[in-house]
Parts: C-alpha cells; sequence; structure tokens
C-alpha cells in the first residue's frame, strides 16, 4: 500500500515534470523577439546594422561640414541656428520665432529675434517625447506621446509659459516600446492630425493602432480619419485642394530594396493603406499577405525608396523661390539605419500637376550623406523644413542639434535651371 | 541660453582655393590634431575631470563595482549620458548635481578625455556558468548587434565589455522595468525578453571580459 502510494505520487511527480518541460519548451517557443527585432529572416539574424543616436550636446556651427552640403543653382544654404538639441519638428510665430520640438530629449526650444541676434530658449521642460507640435492662432499645441498640450497666446508668454491644458490623453496605448511619437499638423478644419504608429515592426495592431486620428481641440472628441498605416511622422495638407499628403515608413527585413517608404494622399475618411497585409500598394507582406489582398488597400501616389525614412514635409507657399516651386512638397528624409547601403539624410522635393499628381521627385538639399558603406554613412540628418515668413526654407537636423536656412538669391547669378 | 550669430557659407561654387589658404588649413589641422571630433579637447577636459575622477577612478578606471568605468568608453555614449543626467532623462542622486553645471562643451571634452583613457583594471571574475554560458547569450538576447561582436559599443552605444558588475547589473534590470532612460526603447525591448536569471549571467559574464 505505501509502496503503491510512493510509487503513485513518482509517476505524479514525472508527470508534473514532464508537464513542466513541455510548458518550458513551449514558453521558449513562444518569447517574442525584442520590437525593433520583429519579423527579422533568418538571413539578416547576423546583421550588425544599428541604429543612430543624435548628438545630444550638438554640434557647434563651425565645426558642420557645411562645405558640402549642396542645393540648386541660385539657391544658399547657411547656419540658421546651433544648440538646438535633437532639433526636429519646427513651427513659426507671427513674430517669426522658431519653435524646434525634439523627439529623445524632453525639452521644446525657441529660436527668438533678440535685438537683431538669434537666441535659443527652453520653453518647455520635462516632456516625454514631444515630438509632434503646431500653431493655430497664436495657440502652441505639443504632442508629447501621451497626450497634446496647448499653450494659448505663445508668443507672448515665451519666456514663462504657464502649464499647458490637456486637449487629451491616453494616445500612447501601450506605454511600452513602438512607433508612438506623434507628428503633428493643424488642419484647415481647425482640428489637430496625428499619428498612432504600429507597436513592432511587423504585427496585426488593435483599432488605436497604425491610424492618422484627428482631434477637436476645443473638445478632445477624437476621429480615427485613415487605418493601416505603419508610421507616419510627415503629413501636411495641400494648401490648394486642402487634402492630407502623408508619408509611411515601410517595415524592416524584407531587404535592402522593399518595401519602399510611401507618400499618400487621403481622399476620403476612414480609408485604409494597407498595413500589416500589403507594403507599398502592390507587395503583400510575407505573414499577413495571406489574410487580405493589396486590392483591398489605397496605393501610395509615390514610391519613395526602401528605408528612406521620410520625416517632415511642408508645401512651398512661400514667394522667395521662383515661380515653379509654388505648392511643391519638401520633404526631409531621415535616412534609416536598417539598409546595408545607405540612402537618403537629405531634403527632397516632389513636384504635384494641378490635380495633385506626382509629376517630379527630385533632391533639393544633399550632401549629409558622405558614404553609403560606412559607418555613420553621414554626418547630418534632417529631420523637417518649414516655410519662413520671408519665403526662406528652414531645415532641421537632430543629429547635430542645428537648424539651417536655404534661400534663393534671384537671378543676379545664374539663373534657376 | 547663448547668442547666435548668423553665419553664412556660399555654395555650390567649385573655385580653387588661395593655396595661402590651403597652406593655412593644413597649418590649423595639424596645430589642432589632438583634438577629436566636433572641437572636443581632451587636455581642456581633463582639467574638468578632477571632480568625476574623485568617484570614476584614476583616468576613469573605477574600482567600485557600483560606479561605472569611463576609461575607453566611446565619447559619444559619454556625453549623451552626462546630457540625460543634467536633463532629467536620468537620475542618479550622486551624478545628477554634478551635470546641473556643466555646458555642452564641457560634456564634450570631458567625454573626449575618458574615451582617450585606456581601460586598465579588471576587478570582476566571472563565474565558470557565466563564462560557457556567456557568449550564446550574448548572441541569443542581440547584445553583439548593436554593442559590436566584443562587446566594445560604437558611438552612441556604450562599451560594455570589463564594465563594473553592480552597476552593469542595475542598469539591465533598469531597462527591463523600463525604468532607465533608453533611446527608442532598443535597450528597454531587448531587456524586455530576457529571462531573469540570464540577466544575472549576461551582467556577469560580460562585466568579466578583459578587452
Amino acid at each position: 500500500m505505501h509502496f503503491q502510494r510512493s510509487l503513485l505520487s513518482f509517476s505524479l511527480l514525472s508527470c508534473l515534470v514532464a508537464m513542466g518541460n513541455f510548458a518550458a519548451q513551449a514558453q521558449k517557443a513562444a518569447d517574442p523577439p525584442p520590437a525593433w527585432k520583429q519579423g527579422m529572416s533568418a538571413e539578416s539574424e547576423t546583421s550588425a546594422l544599428h541604429p543612430f543616436s543624435p548628438i545630444f550636446t550638438g554640434t557647434e556651427a563651425k565645426d558642420l561640414q557645411i562645405s558640402k552640403l549642396k542645393v540648386p543653382q541660385g539657391f544658399k544654404v547657411e547656419v540658421y541656428s546651433d544648440g538646438v538639441p535633437d532639433a526636429r519638428s519646427m513651427v513659426v510665430t507671427e513674430n517669426g520665432t522658431v519653435i524646434v520640438s525634439n523627439r529623445l530629449a524632453k525639452n521644446v526650444y525657441a529660436i527668438a529675434n533678440n535685438n537683431g541676434k538669434l537666441e535659443v530658449k527652453t520653453i518647455l521642460k520635462g516632456m516625454n517625447a514631444p515630438n509632434g507640435i503646431a500653431m493655430i492662432k497664436g495657440t502652441l499645441f505639443v504632442a508629447e506621446r501621451d497626450r497634446i498640450l496647448r499653450y494659448d497666446n505663445v508668443e507672448k508668454n515665451l519666456d514663462n509659459l504657464p502649464a499647458g491644458k490637456v486637449v487629451v490623453d491616453g494616445i500612447d496605448p501601450t506605454n511600452g516600446p513602438g512607433h508612438f511619437w506623434k507628428f503633428l499638423v493643424a488642419g484647415p478644419d481647425g482640428k489637430l492630425y496625428f499619428n498612432i504608429g504600429s507597436p513592432q515592426n511587423i504585427t496585426s495592431p488593435n483599432q488605436m493602432q497604425a491610424a492618422i486620428f484627428r482631434v477637436d481641440p476645443e473638445n478632445g472628441q477624437m476621429e480615427r480619419v485613415a487605418t493601416g498605416v505603419r508610421n507616419s511622422v510627415g503629413m501636411a495638407f495641400h494648401p490648394v485642394t486642402h487634402k492630407l499628403y502623408f508619408t509611411d515608413h515601410g517595415r524592416d527585413w524584407m531587404g535592402d530594396e522593399i518595401p519602399n517608404d510611401e507618400l499618400n494622399v487621403l481622399n476620403k475618411e476612414g480609408e485604409n493603406f494597407g498595413y500589416p497585409f500589403c507594403h507599398q500598394g502592390d507587395t503583400p507582406d510575407p505573414i499577413y499577405g495571406k489574410f487580405n489582398t493589396c486590392a483591398h488597400s489605397t496605393p501610395p501616389i509615390l514610391k519613395l525608396g526602401a528605408h528612406v525614412a521620410p520625416v517632415g514635409m511642408r508645401f512651398y507657399t512661400g514667394k522667395m523661390f521662383p515661380a515653379e516651386y509654388k505648392n511643391s512638397l519638401f520633404m526631409a528624409r531621415h535616412g534609416s539605419w536598417n539598409r546595408n547601403t545607405k540612402q537618403g539624410y537629405d531634403v527632397m522635393r516632389v513636384v504635384l500637376d494641378s490635380k495633385g499628381k506626382v509629376v517630379k521627385y527630385e533632391p533639393f538639399l544633399t550632401g549629409f550623406l558622405t558614404d553609403e558603406k560606412a559607418d555613420p554613412p553621414m554626418w547630418g540628418r534632417p529631420a523637417d523644413v518649414q516655410v519662413m515668413a520671408d519665403g526662406s526654407l528652414l531645415v532641421s537636423d537632430d543629429y547635430n542639434g542645428v537648424v539651417y536656412r536655404v534661400s534663393y538669391e534671384g537671378n543676379t547669378k545664374v539663373a534657376s535651371k | 541660453m547663448r547668442a547666435i550669430t548668423l553665419f553664412s557659407f556660399s555654395l555650390g561654387l567649385k573655385a580653387t582655393r588661395p593655396l595661402a589658404v590651403g597652406l593655412l588649413t593644413m597649418g590649423v589641422l595639424f596645430l589642432t590634431s589632438y583634438k577629436s571630433a566636433y572641437s572636443a579637447d581632451i587636455e581642456v577636459g581633463r582639467q574638468k575631470a578632477q571632480l568625476c575622477v574623485a568617484c570614476h577612478g584614476a583616468g576613469g578606471n573605477s574600482e567600485n563595482p557600483e560606479i561605472p568605468a569611463l576609461a575607453g568608453q566611446t565619447a559619444q555614449s559619454l556625453s549623451t549620458a552626462l546630457y540625460q543626467f543634467r536633463e532629467g532623462n536620468r537620475k542618479n542622486p550622486a551624478m545628477s548635481p554634478f551635470a546641473q553645471n556643466l555646458s555642452n562643451a564641457d560634456m564634450n571634452n570631458l567625454a573626449a578625455y575618458f574615451a582617450s583613457e585606456k581601460r586598465v583594471v579588471l576587478t570582476h571574475t566571472s563565474s565558470a556558468e557565466s563564462q560557457s554560458l556567456g557568449p550564446q547569450l550574448a548572441k541569443q538576447y542581440n547584445c553583439v548587434q548593436c554593442h559590436g561582436p566584443l562587446l566594445l559599443g560604437q558611438q552612441h552605444i556604450p562599451r560594455i565589455a570589463g564594465q563594473q558588475h553592480t552597476y552593469l547589473l542595475a542598469q539591465l534590470k533598469g531597462f527591463k522595468a523600463m525604468t532607465r532612460a533608453d533611446m527608442d526603447g532598443n535597450m528597454s525591448s531587448a531587456a524586455s525578453v530576457v529571462k531573469d536569471g540570464d540577466l544575472e549571467l549576461l551582467a556577469d559574464y560580460i562585466a568579466g571580459l578583459n578587452r
């Protein structure tokens, strides 16, 4: 009896141990990879590609390799301001003060004109990835990872901004790694448009992810206006058609050449742009492609190149550049780390016809990329562009913490091509 | 903050520079050749480092398991850490107050100085188990992808080989708990999948690497 009970116990114990082993094996098989590695193919397992980081302490203007920069004939590029850590999105106030956001630092900066000298001021501190900024009638809106705040009469209160008022919060769905920093732009309808990206490289998003939303700044009501958008951190409204143009970063680890990053147009609310099922409008995802076809989503109006990482973009509405530049779209391409041969790190010009169709896609500001095979391959990374009141174009560079100014010198030298 | 005058460069012109300017440039380059990138000044950094070495050890070769070695560290990871302590991304009762008084130029000079020093002190001996399992774990958990095959770091990614053990383990635990400042969550997401036992083994293995 005693023996039998022992035997029973032993059998039970063996069984439990076996189950334990099985559970451990199942657990091992189910271990998720880190977010950035997710979707990596077996061939790229040994990849030594690594992300780049801004130089937070910045590069002084005198140390920049600015003579390497190239712009079309008749244009000139100069340093507007250094000392703006991780300079990303830019907006301009009525008085010409440039407010600059960042993604990895914690402050928001202003480049203000103080009796003819430009001065960099810290206007907000202790923010959570305040990448998105927009201006509506003198009110500054700042999108952190998890909420959007408003600061009324920002110019008047520049030196002592009162605490921001919350427009909406709870917009960081996981509070974990993922594409959850925001790009923010004011729409012609007075609402704020922003992204909530995908939590990983390639995954099935929930209802609050991989989409573009808008929020009414008066009452905080949100609406989802586009789906199937993996990570859009560049948006602009066409000055004539008022349609929303936005970029989308393609997934990683499908190779150096596919998929292309995308330039899209939103033609109707709720439109689907394909992620995670379809990339660049015509390439089914190796995993998710069997669940939906490319026929069920809107293709991009322009393929931008693979891993070029389009960031801030604005339509040119100024009067300084030649007439042909009117309503051209200037797009900062950050360049990305997960491509063996690097490309991007420039500002491109997209020319559209009167119907909004792309007729030209050409480099405008280049020379940051020094060696496509080197590590690092570049000495600067454009992150946003902004049109100033005088018609010049500012370009932010988050790698060096610098803002450049591109101006047109007119026909006094050589006529523009 | 700081006043900045607009300075301007003419571009697109390929005019050859006068020879004298070229020679002068070469002379300036020669005179400043001891400086590292971004005008950081190692000598100025060395003088400024007197407070640092009180805790981090002579030349940044810490002998205290809780205090990181700075010698031979990548310059950009050092300037990034100082920036994060000053701005509050990272908080530490010992470090944060020191960082408050440093300018960006100070940080670049200090980073250049400690990066130029040779890592000499090795105070940690890894267990036999860590030594045998460590290399595979460092691959499995993607350490080598960014920190490099020898874990010596590159650009903003720090050298971790031979880093002080208690410090290293605390950082890994902080990343896993998502309480340690990170860049885009890369380390948090890497650490999130590391089992607690493996975290201990990795820290023990990496701290004992003499490279």
